[in-house]
């Protein structure tokens, strides 16, 4: 056992020594510092600034249209308080108000009762009373839209010139100014002509300008009824006239969907932690072994060692530098989490509900351990029978495929929502993909004898391998010559050791 | 009590027999070498000496126990396929390979500095193996083998690869190793340093051991051999097989390149030569090299191997 431990040792000492290592190891957290930056500079949290220039008689349509975007940012704000009170399980603070329920699509009527019932503030306070206390505050979204006021400047400019007056409001010089994202000139003629135009300092959004569209359309069609010779109060009804969309999926449905993606995410990190630590320290494990070949300093450290002894220290020598990267990476993340104070950790802590479950801990640290030995040994066995790299590469290439090209598969079903498709129970049961189906599977949730059933036959895989892949090795440490075929490779599993 | 002994150990790989029914027995102290050509089973039997590989059948005893790791802490092992981890420093690698063989890090350090200090390099300790020079490499390498202070050290091929100033120095090591009572086994087929080292000798071809003894015992094996100033021919004394004129050597006197008859010693020549007063101005006994004696007892195209 002690020299098991001392090449182990060794092979940790010899993987941390290298520079390919270090930049690995902080790849991930850089990526995820990066990760976590690059939404905030593609997509500015700011709303966007817009100036309604309404010239027509009472300024309605510029009241419509900011009244259009008060309604959809309370819409939004009851969307995300419908969203946090269903992970919360916070509903109870008051059932009978619209984000207690979240089966529909909340229409204008439903965020009118919101806003008349005091909106945001409100509903805070009443859940305020409910709620936990390691329940994290309610934080609403931006609104999405701020109009700013028209400068008196432009009041009196006619229609024809605004171009040209409008191009300091939309790309002002000078650092601090603000531009204005928007322009809308509403003509004094709107009604007896439909042209309306927009200004914008880039290309518009979609969003934005449906938005417009439909406020304007409405408007459109309510004088176009008016005129017809209907009441301006029915003209007004007919406009609006929409249907009430009632959301229904199959059960669990709706958040629940949301919740069990979230009770995915620690599974399937174990899953992508142990496809990326047993690509780079299978690799680095195999380079090490070839190294001693071609180096030809295996028969001295066969005097001292046995090959099963050299096998299993280099496998958990290996491992300890996999698990190692995992504790840095896990560690990165509590750090982040903590530096900046909570936010990450509240959307973590839904993540580590099925830390709640022994079961579910019991089987990611076993499908973990046992499936990173059952395909790093077949890295081991590579290396020991290669005296270059570009030996191993012609047998590494086909098993680097064999094990990625369904995974990335499982992964996509997985973020899906697809837990039981066939190709899903099928990868379940091959040993060389089972580590990362079951651990891809736990969150969406896992027959019990499926886990127990996959397991058996994974660790009775890994035994076979170690006896098999074990020969192998031994028999492949001190041969010399070529490249052996399958042939050579099969009379070498079988061949027992005296 | 022998040191290393092997009993009609036999070692097959598939159709070729690598060693052939091969006894022998080490004592301790002694410096042993294991001669024979290329593809004699040299190695082989080292392997089976250190378990690295197992004997088709027979028996081997290293220190008085069956072959295995248990041995290593007393075992020293110079393989002649020669390498070292690449980026390692000089000194860690020494303790690795000395913590292998169960010795304490501290302890394993200390002697790996002693060694690299004996070795003059003591200020390459720190520097990883692939920025040392191959000589200093050899160095290290035979520190790794050293470093448990082995009562058996065992060096397969040891010379070859090394510069002249390595070989005098691994000279001197195996005579200071042997002069502290550990034994020493090593193979070759450079005869000159087999000559200048071994107390025993063994030679081994195809397999098969041709012969075991000291380098006297050697040396018999081969008819002697004298350089004869005489004025007559001695091919007519008793015990000569031939002489062979070589010209004159002055006036009256002619050299001669005299053989003698297996097993005949040159003592009795010389004192028939007296007896039958045979004039003679010159009689030198010629001793035979380690060379000549491999030729006769192995045959020429394997020497020549």
């Amino acid at each position: 056992m002690n020299n098991v431990l001392l090449v182990a040792a060794r092979e940790f000492r010899q993987i941390a020594a290298m520079r390919s290592f270090w930049l690995t190891l902080l790849i991930i957290p850089l990526s995820m510092v990066i990760g976590g930056f690059t939404p905030m500079l593609i997509h500015s949290d700011e709303p966007s600034r817009v100036m309604i220039i309404d010239r027509t008689k009472d300024g309605g349509e510029a009241r419509a249209i900011e009244e259009r975007f008060e309604l959809d940012a309370n819409r939004d704000v009851l969307n995300d308080l419908s969203r946090y009170a269903q992970r919360h399980h916070l509903e109870g603070a008051d059932p009978s108000a619209p984000w207690a329920q979240h089966d529909r699509w909340y229409s204008d009527a439903d965020v009118t009762q919101f806003v008349a019932a005091g909106g945001a503030d409100a509903a805070k306070a009443k859940i305020a009373r409910v709620k936990a206390k390691d329940t994290p505050e309610f934080k609403p979204s931006k609104p999405d839209y701020a109009v700013v006021a028209v400068p008196a400047l432009l009041a009196s400019v006619p229609d024809a010139n605004l171009g040209t007056a409008l191009k300091p409001v939309l790309k002002p010089e000078g650092k601090d100014a603000k531009p204005v994202d928007y322009v809308i000139l509403i003509p004094a003629s709107f009604g007896q002509s439909p042209l309306v135009r927009l200004w914008a300092n880039r290309q518009p959004s979609q969003q934005f300008v449906s938005t417009i569209q439909e406020v304007l359309t409405r408007d459109l069609r309510t004088r176009f009824l008016a005129a017809q010779g209907l009441s301006p109060a029915a003209a007004q009804n007919a406009a609006s006239i929409a249907p009430a969309l009632a959301i229904s999926t199959p059960p669990p449905g709706g958040g629940a969907r949301e919740a069990l993606l979230i009770r995915s995410i620690l599974p399937l990190f174990a899953a992508y932690m142990l496809m990326i630590s047993l690509m780079l320290t299978g690799s680095w494990m195999l380079q090490g072994t070839v190294e001693e070949r071609s180096n030809r300093l295996l028969e001295t450290v066969l005097a001292c060692v046995s090959p099963e002894e050299l096998m299993y220290g280099k496998l958990l020598g290996t491992a300890g530098v996999g698990l190692f990267m995992i504790v840095v990476w896990v560690a990165c993340g509590l750090f982040a989490a903590y530096a900046t104070q909570g936010a990450i950790a509240d959307f973590i802590r839904p993540a580590l509900d099925p830390l709640t479950s022994p079961g579910i801990i019991l089987a990611m640290i076993y499908f973990f351990i046992v499936g990173y030995v059952a395909i790093a040994i077949l890295f081991l066995a590579i290396g020991a029978m290669c005296d270059s790299m570009r030996d191993a590469q012609g047998y590494l290439m086909p098993v680097l495929l064999l094990i990625l090209l369904p995974i990335s598969i499982l992964m996509q079903a997985v973020l899906g929502g697809n837990s039981g498709g066939v190709l899903m129970e099928a990868l379940t049961w091959v040993p060389i993909w089972t580590p990362f189906a079951v651990l891809a599977r736990l969150g969406l949730g896992i027959p019990a004898w499926e886990v127990i059933g996959s397991g058996a036959v994974l660790l009775a895989f890994a035994a076979i391998e170690i006896v098999l892949l074990g020969r192998l090795f031994r028999a492949s440490l001190l041969a010399q010559g070529q490249r052996p075929n399958l042939r050579e490779v099969i009379a070498r599993m079988r061949a027992v050791p005296s | 009590m022998s040191v290393l002994t092997l009993e009609r150990v036999t070692k097959r790989f598939d159709r070729v027999l690598a060693v052939d029914d091969l006894s022998f027995g080490v004592a301790p102290g002694t410096v042993f070498g294991f001669l024979g050509g290329n593809g004699a089973g040299k190695t082989t039997s080292l392997r089976m000496v250190l378990d690295i590989i197992r004997p088709t059948s027979g028996k081997i005893e290293v220190l008085g126990r069956a072959p295995g790791r248990q041995n290593a802490p007393e075992i020293g092992f110079l393989p002649e396929e020669r390498g070292l981890y690449r980026q390692m420093t000089a000194l860690d690698t020494i303790a690795y390979f000395g913590r292998l063989k169960g010795m304490a890090t501290a302890d394993a350090k200390r002697e790996g500095a002693a060694l690299l200090d004996r070795f003059g390099l003591a200020a390459n300790a720190k520097m990883t193996v692939d920025k040392l020079s191959k000589g200093m490499a050899q160095k290290v390498q035979l520190a790794t083998a050293l470093v448990n202070r082995p009562k058996l050290l065992i060096l397969d091929e040891p010379f070859s690869g090394l510069d002249p100033v390595n070989q005098g120095l691994l000279e001197e090591e195996i005579r200071r190793i042997s002069a502290t009572g550990a034994t020493v086994v090593f193979s070759t087929h450079v005869m000159q340093h087999a000559e200048r080292l071994c107390d025993r000798l063994l030679l081994l071809a195809k397999g098969r051991k041709k012969f075991e003894g000291t380098l006297d015992e050697a040396r018999a094996e081969l008819p002697a051999r004298l350089s004869v100033i005489a004025k007559q021919d001695p091919s007519k004394v008793a015990g000569v097989e031939s002489a062979t004129d070589r010209g004159e050597a002055e006036k009256g006197w002619r050299r001669w390149d005299v053989r003698l008859e297996q097993g005949v010693a040159p003592g009795d020549v010389l004192e028939r030569c007296t007896a039958e007063q045979f004039p003679l101005r010159r009689f030198e006994q010629l001793h035979a090299s380690l060379h000549d004696v491999f030729v006769h007892i192995v045959g020429a195209p394997e020497a020549a191997q």
